[in-house]
């Protein structure tokens, strides 16, 4: 940080890690701001305070929906709060990992600490996963490129693969040039699995419908026809218990490339599928994740084998981990009734917007605007809508009244969890400017207005 | 000042030697003392049997594993809900509790003080949360430090002492209670999905056996003078013939016995006392354990008592949940936790009609009736592997009457039922002893000095429960009995009426016990952990201990500690 | 026999399930009106949400008959175990969650989980359905376990879901995984299936006389049968006959129709 208390460099951060540290005061909303007459006008906390307690008191059915964008200690009020005012409380689960919690609830989940994998696992699957974009620091830290007790990084094999493609595209240009004709080299999709899939080495797959640069890392790349995943996972199942398949190919992949692959996932020492949201969106959603459990599951038969959803928000899973120990559920929880009942598709908040049941709406640390079906978003927009939010967002501006916080992990400090359930603190870096509380005050602030306003009601 | 007067009570409090004397119990500000003045608030107790309040040495309430249990299991919750109320928060049930709810009900039993057995390290920040927002009780943690890389090491290369020092920092690293040991080296070797099959297998990859681990850390325990024993979940868990791995544990650490004080506990019994080769022939090794329990007293234990009822599985010990669920096919959720643990989560149904778990519902029943002095033998489920905690009541009524045995005697299956020992075991605890396994004998275990008894001093806490056993034998009217356990008349914690007629009338939090080791050179071992710890673990150093303030009500126990 | 006539249009979720048979059984009018029920998050009485008209001609086993539209009242006939219910208009989710005998008829389309973990009873929808028809609870292995479900028009994805006894006949099309995890039963479907039918079924039986976009890779098939008994009923086939799911060492029988599906005779090379 600089003398002005401004952070000027964050290290040991990814790119999106450092984007959020250096520039988050850039675009912040100044004060509480408050919709009269069409416009939104300044407004001080207080004012801002009893509007949105008003709100949630007169309604019959409010959402309060976001919370993966801020601590555990906050997410602990807003359970308080959806409780007091008996309103649905939903986190982002719903639209990203809710499909893979759904899974869980389905048939369980073989899984571990993200060390295990680094110290332990011979076999790498990235699933409809990314971590080169959306996860940068995932296979340095974690996977293909770190270092464990029993496994090695398998960066000089990358750098090998590297090196080799490199020299290729020089011969084949210089015979171009020199021989004036088309050299190439046998197609790279040779039959059966590349070589070093049969290595003792640390090895990585991709599966995915197109090759990203993550596949373009990896050992070897495996493209699967788009919503055809679930038909993939459960042969590789029949595969895996010894059985038989009465067809050629599935998912566009030929049977015998399947049963290569069966042979390596049972042949590893220890291997982990991540899995991201092509799993979770595409066709089956839920079953998907439901069939790659149960694949991880029946590879335990022959070897040790592990499973994890790559989380994208950074505390999603604290979200669901606080809504599961004070409510016994984790997103989607109806709290309308007194005591809290949970039925994705019935009780979350997408499938509530766009019946246009919810008459009010508390979005906090998440932008549902921008990512919700439009039907919700246009429903959102017809009724009372607050915005906890540090920042001008497409939800923020729709919204009746807005209260910006100071950032968590920035500004305020708190526990947040990563993708393989270990809580990390998250440090107070910087004073938040005068005025700015945290999440968690804020919301304690609005609950105690509320129970203000029940009581004189009463 | 606020002062409570409960008068006219019936008083068992072993821990001073009263049993069932009429007596006044005194408090102030949240302790018991001699006597107070007029204007105390008085707590009417006449006809009714006061006790201290109830402690649980082991009930897996908070933390990752139990919050990955509530969230597999929705349909756990569905059935048994509570609704909010102007004093209390909502919540679920039924196995998996919600930790409002866990409050609320172990309050309304009595019961004062829970102990949650097992967290993993790296995750105890968890359990602390958790723990934050349970109300109603007094609690503190164990973490898992069995098959810690840094245990195996030091215990293989004979540091002792170093080990103690390090583990005197975990302690407080995670503001944990005890040294929990669950199938030591057992989840070493499931990190590549092995196991170790007896207590001289030796451990994959580190060359150290169980009985190594087993032996190291009760010397450890020793040099750190720590209040409770080792704590240990015996290796070989749920396997038929494991009876004689639970009596080579026990025989393990015999010359490292101190005076006649325990240097181990050894936890649900139940599970680890089962004669035969498999599951078609499996039979009670309750006759042997108790026997050598009758003569020895290095080893305490706690039942694990099985309930009749659906319920969940968890624990830290991945190898044998896996079992499980290959025995069940029932869902499945393994949790392994880089450089300390493991554990695994599986949905199971306990029947009357099956000839197996029949056999383990009588087998704590016959251990902690044949076993004579009830300072060994505590009550528990495990809660909830053998059942939810709110089936307490139940098991004391079985417990102190053979009326309420033989009701369920005769519903279970008949292979069962002959097999049994219950039916020749005429012996009904009295309330005395009842209160020795339920309290006195769970702090005496703890080394909580301060709870588990009515003397001048302890802290307030204590139990109403309306039965009067100069009109009613308990043994007799036992579904009176239970009912009384069921809904205390009063629930007083820290000196507070916090439950009235089984209802919460005051909500409050407890605090947080956690032993806080004095050593000699604390620098050096930070220095060590800090230097290996990019190696083992995957977070930084300075974000892995918990630091002051995370705690809402911390009780550090301090101890000297000989390294 | 007892009406109800909805007040009004519910615009928030109606928590109903004092709306059933058993719970109006030998209840006056004002006693009915007396009843709880939810509104949002408003508890109110039947009576603030309904005219309630209860003819004389009372018998052992109430009949409620429902005039209007009452697609946000869920729960409606949860748990009952005698009388019928009849809905003349949309009917909202949960309908005869958990029934254990009765019946229910509705004119209109019903919302989703209707008759979700059923025990015996008869459902009827002439309109549509929504999705997990007959369905377990999340994360419960138990779907229905008895009785009959009927639906003249279409369904939703994951008709049921975990099924253990009973049948379900949709007159009309049904989404995807039309009888997923299903442990026994039968399910008969004579529209169109959106695919992958039988999805780590263990056992039943699933009849498909319609177009079905697919057939899961991991079943087998065992032959071609011309005609299937449902519910005591002879389908004219012909049929293939499947088993599946071998991912879960299922022994589910899975009939799809053969007219409507001549892609299928690519299997015939195994007969």
């Amino acid at each position: 940080m600089d003398d002005n208390n401004k952070i000027i460099e964050a290290r040991n951060a990814c790119a999106m890690g450092a984007a959020k540290f250096l520039n988050y005061s850039t675009h912040r909303t100044k004060t509480p701001l408050i919709r009269k007459n069409g416009e939104l006008v300044e407004a001080t906390i207080d004012e801002a305070i009893e509007k949105v307690a008003q709100i949630l008191v007169d309604a019959h059915y409010p959402i309060l929906y976001g919370w993966s964008n801020t601590s555990c200690e906050a997410q602990r009020v807003g359970v308080e709060l959806a409780e007091e005012v008996g309103g649905v409380l939903d986190n982002t689960s719903t639209v990203c990992h809710g499909p893979s919690i759904l899974g869980v609830q389905s048939v369980g989940l073989s899984s571990a600490t993200l060390g295990q994998m680094r110290h332990r696992a011979d076999l790498i699957i990235y699933w409809a996963s990314n971590p080169w974009d959306a996860h940068p620091r995932h296979p340095e830290r974690y996977t293909m490129f770190s270092d464990g007790r029993f496994e090695k990084s398998s960066w000089t094999n990358y750098l090998s693969k590297l090196r080799g493609e490199m020299s290729k595209k020089k011969i084949q240009r210089a015979s171009n040039l020199v021989l004036k004709k088309d050299f190439c080299f046998a197609p790279c999709q040779e039959e059966g699995l590349p070589y070093s899939m049969y290595t003792k080495k640390r090895r990585t797959i991709v599966v995915d419908v197109r090759k990203t640069r993550t596949a373009d890392a990896a050992d070897c790349f495996l493209q699967v026809e788009p919503g055809k995943d679930y038909e993939l996972l459960q042969a590789l199942r029949v595969l895996v218990n010894d059985g038989e398949l009465d067809v050629d190919e599935v998912a566009g992949i030929p049977v015998e490339t399947l049963e290569d692959l069966t042979d390596v996932m049972v042949g590893c020492k220890l291997g982990i599928l991540f899995f991201g949201l092509g799993l979770t969106m595409s066709k089956g959603k839920h079953r998907n994740i439901d069939a790659a459990i149960s694949l991880t599951r029946d590879l335990n038969n022959r070897t040790k084998f592990l499973i994890m959803p790559m989380r994208g928000h950074y505390n999603v899973t604290g979200a669901d981990i606080v809504s599961t120990w004070q409510t016994g559920y984790p997103f989607a929880v109806d709290l309308s009734n007194g005591y809290p009942r949970y039925n994705p598709g019935e009780t979350s908040a997408v499938d509530i917007l766009c019946r246009d049941e919810a008459d009010a709406t508390l979005v906090i640390a998440s932008d549902p605007v921008a990512h919700f079906p439009r039907a919700a978003s246009k429903n959102i927009a017809k009724h009372p809508l607050i915005a906890i939010d540090p920042e001008v967002t497409p939800t923020t501006m729709l919204a009746d009244v807005i209260l910006p916080p100071a950032f968590a992990g920035i500004e305020a400090e708190g526990t947040a969890y990563r993708m393989d359930h270990v809580p990390l603190p998250l440090k107070k870096v910087v004073e938040p400017p005068e005025g700015f509380l945290s999440d968690k005050e804020i919301l304690q602030r609005i609950l105690q207005k509320v129970r203000e306003l029940k009581r004189d009601m009463n | 000042m606020t002062e409570l007067i409960i008068k006219n009570g019936l008083v068992y409090d072993p821990l001073n030697r009263i049993n069932g004397e009429k007596m006044d119990i005194c408090i102030r500000d949240g302790k018991i003392v001699e006597a107070v003045k007029d204007k105390a608030n008085v707590v009417d107790a006449s006809g009714m049997v006061v006790m201290p309040g109830g402690i649980d040495i082991h009930s897996h309430i908070a933390g990752g594993e139990v919050d990955s249990a509530r969230l597999l299991r929705p349909e756990d919750h569905v059935k048994d809900v509570e609704v909010k109320t102007a004093l209390t928060r909502s919540g679920v049930g039924y196995s998996l509790p919600s930790t409002f709810t866990t409050g609320y009900r172990y309050s309304k039993m009595g019961y004062t003080t829970v102990m949650n057995p097992s967290m993993a390290p790296l995750q105890a920040r968890h359990t602390h949360e958790e723990l934050s927002d349970t109300p109603m009780i007094d609690k503190a943690t164990y973490p898992l430090l069995g098959d810690w890389w840094f245990s195996l090491e030091h215990i293989r290369d004979g540091l002792i002492k170093e080990n103690a020092a390090h583990i005197a920092w975990m302690l407080k690293a995670t503001r944990g209670y005890a040294i929990k040991l669950v199938n030591p080296g057992g989840l070493e070797a499931w990190g590549f999905g092995r196991n170790v099959h007896s207590i001289d297998d030796p451990v994959p990859n580190f060359g150290i056996t169980p009985r190594e681990i087993i032996r190291g850390l009760c010397k450890v325990n020793t040099l750190l003078n720590l209040p409770h024993t080792i704590h240990l979940h015996t290796n070989n868990l749920g396997q038929p013939g494991n009876y004689v791995t639970a009596l080579e544990s026990m025989k393990c650490v015999e010359d490292l016995a101190r005076e006649d004080r325990p240097v181990m506990h050894i936890t649900h019994i139940q599970f680890c006392a089962f004669k035969g080769e498999n599951w078609g022939n499996l039979s009670s090794g309750a006759e042997e354990i108790s026997n050598y329990i009758n003569n020895h007293s290095h080893v305490t234990l706690d039942m694990g008592q099985v309930v009749f009822s659906d319920t969940t599985t968890l624990t830290a010990d991945g190898p044998f949940q896996y079992g499980l669920y290959h025995l069940t096919g029932n869902k499945w959720v393994n949790h392994d936790v880089e450089t300390e643990t493991s554990g695994g989560i599986v949905p199971f149904t306990y029947k009357r009609s099956s000839a197996v778990h029949a056999t383990q519902w009588s087998i704590a029943l016959e251990i902690a009736l044949l076993i004579k002095d009830p300072w060994k033998i505590l009550m528990t489920t495990d809660h909830p592997n053998g059942g939810p905690f709110t089936s307490y009541p139940k098991i004391m009524a079985w417990l102190i009457s053979k009326g309420a045995r033989e009701k369920v005697l005769s519903k279970i299956n008949k292979r069962a039922r002959k097999k049994s020992l219950l039916p020749s075991i005429d012996r009904e605890l009295s309330l005395y002893e009842l209160a020795v396994v339920t309290r006195a004998g769970q702090a005496k275990a703890l080394g909580l000095k301060q709870k588990g008894h009515l003397g001048v001093g302890a802290d307030a806490d204590i139990a109403v429960y309306n039965i009067n056993p100069e009109r009613t034998d308990p043994a007799k009217k036992f579904v009176a009995a239970r009912k009384a356990f069921n809904r205390a008349a009063y629930t007083i914690k820290s000196g507070q009426i916090v439950v009235k007629d089984g209802e919460i009338v005051k909500p409050i939090f407890g605090k947080t016990y956690w032993v806080d080791v004095k050593t000699s050179m604390p620098q050096d071992v930070n220095d060590d952990i800090k230097k290996k710890f990019r190696e083992y673990w995957t977070v930084e150093y300075e974000n892995y201990p918990i630091r002051e303030g995370f705690l809402h009500a911390p009780a550090p126990v301090t101890v000297k500690a000989e390294v | 026999m007892i009406t109800l006539i909805p007040k009004r249009v519910f615009k928030f979720p109606i928590e109903g399930k004092n709306i059933s048979p058993d719970v109006f059984a030998k209840k006056s009018a004002k006693q009915i009106a007396a009843l709880e029920i939810w509104e949002g998050n408003r508890k109110v009485s039947i009576g603030d949400l309904f005219d309630i008209k209860v003819d004389s001609s009372s018998s052992e086993e109430a009949t409620i008959k429902i005039e209007g539209n009452v697609g946000t009242v869920r729960n409606i006939g949860a748990g009952m175990s005698m009388g019928q219910v009849i809905v003349d208009g949309d009917v909202g989710m949960h309908l005869g969650e958990e029934m254990k005998g009765g019946s229910i008829i509705v004119s209109g389309n019903a919302g989703s989980w209707a008759g979700s973990q059923m025990k015996d009873g008869t459902i009827e929808i002439k309109g549509n359905a929504g999705d997990y028809i007959g369905a377990a609870y999340r994360g419960s292995t138990k779907g229905m376990n008895g009785g009959k479900i009927i639906i003249h028009g279409n369904a939703g994805h994951e008709v049921g879901c975990f099924m253990r006894k009973g049948v379900i006949k949709i007159l009309g099309d049904v989404g995807i995984f039309a009888g997923i995890h299903m442990n026994n039963g039968t399910i008969f479907v004579q529209g169109a299936s959106q695919g992958r039918a039988g999805a780590q079924m263990t056992n039943g039986k699933i009849v498909l006389a319609g177009h079905s976009e697919d057939v899961m890779p991991t079943f087998t098939i065992e032959d071609i049968k011309a005609k299937v008994k449902v519910d005591g009923e002879k389908i004219e086939g012909p049929f293939y006959r499947f088993t599946g799911d071998l991912a879960d060492n299922g022994k589910g029988k899975l009939y799809v129709s053969k007219t409507k599906n001549p892609y299928l005779n690519s299997y015939e090379k195994y007969l």
